[in-house]
């Protein structure tokens, strides 16, 4: 009797679905996941120049982030498209 | 058809060729067999077994060969799979080789800049004196308005 008890787990086996090929999330690029400083402050002062020093560092780091957007928005496309020759 | 996974398939297709190749001859042996006299009263039996066993052959060749075509498009899919992984990978070192030159570029040029402002500063300091207001208002500009207090 214990081992009829059996043919059922034996014959329900058959009903096992495991998904036999799974496809991995890609990896991105460890320098696109630096989320971008803030904006860097101007100590008081009454010349122009170390106020413009810290201008164009601000605006180099805008370029700098720009450039981190750009590039993500650059590989979700072609991420997108290597994911969507997969069918 | 799960469990075939686990017998292997020279095994499997000798076993379902077997089991085939017995019906047939059972189910044609029957018609032959009640001409011979002393085999005459199996014939009935042979007959059975021969179509049970036919049946049971045609039904396990069938999921064989399905089980076949699908283990075939696993393979084929594990196979896009695997090129599509290396193409991400490849696709990533491209982007990663462009993000770096695009850094260095925007860091090249802030180098340049701050030293023709470090050049000119006695220009650029001769006639502007910064209001503490203006820094102010700079300094406000600048903070982050969604960060956290």
């Amino acid at each position: 009797m214990r081992i009829l008890m059996l043919v059922p787990i034996l014959l329900l086996s058959g009903c096992l679905a495991t998904a036999p090929v799974t496809v991995k999330f890609p990896e991105v690029p460890s320098e696109l996941m630096k989320s971008c400083p803030d904006l860097k402050q101007t100590d008081q002062t009454t010349k122009l120049s170390d106020v413009l020093k810290v201008v164009t560092e601000n605006y180099s780091q805008y370029h700098e982030c720009r450039v981190t957007v750009d590039s993500w928005m650059e590989w979700y496309k072609t991420q997108k498209q290597i994911f969507e020759s997969v069918k | 058809m799960f469990l075939l996974s686990f017998i292997p398939d020279s095994f499997l297709i000798w076993a379902i060729n077997t089991i085939l190749l017995i019906g047939l001859a059972g189910t044609f042996s029957s018609y032959f067999i009640r001409f011979i006299p002393p085999l005459y009263p199996y014939a009935g039996l042979v007959k059975t077994l021969g179509i049970i066993l036919l049946v049971a052959g045609v039904w396990f060749r069938g999921g064989y060969d399905v089980e076949m075509e699908w283990r075939d498009r696993v393979k084929e899919v594990e196979a896009k799979v695997a090129a599509a992984e290396a193409e991400s990978k490849k696709a990533n070192t491209v982007l990663q080789k462009v993000y770096v030159e695009k850094i260095k570029l925007v860091k090249d040029l802030q180098v340049v800049i701050q030293e023709r402002i470090v050049e000119k500063e006695k220009i650029i300091d001769a006639e502007c004196k910064v209001a503490p207001e203006a820094i102010d208002i700079l300094n406000e500009a600048a903070k982050n308005p969604g960060a956290s207090k």
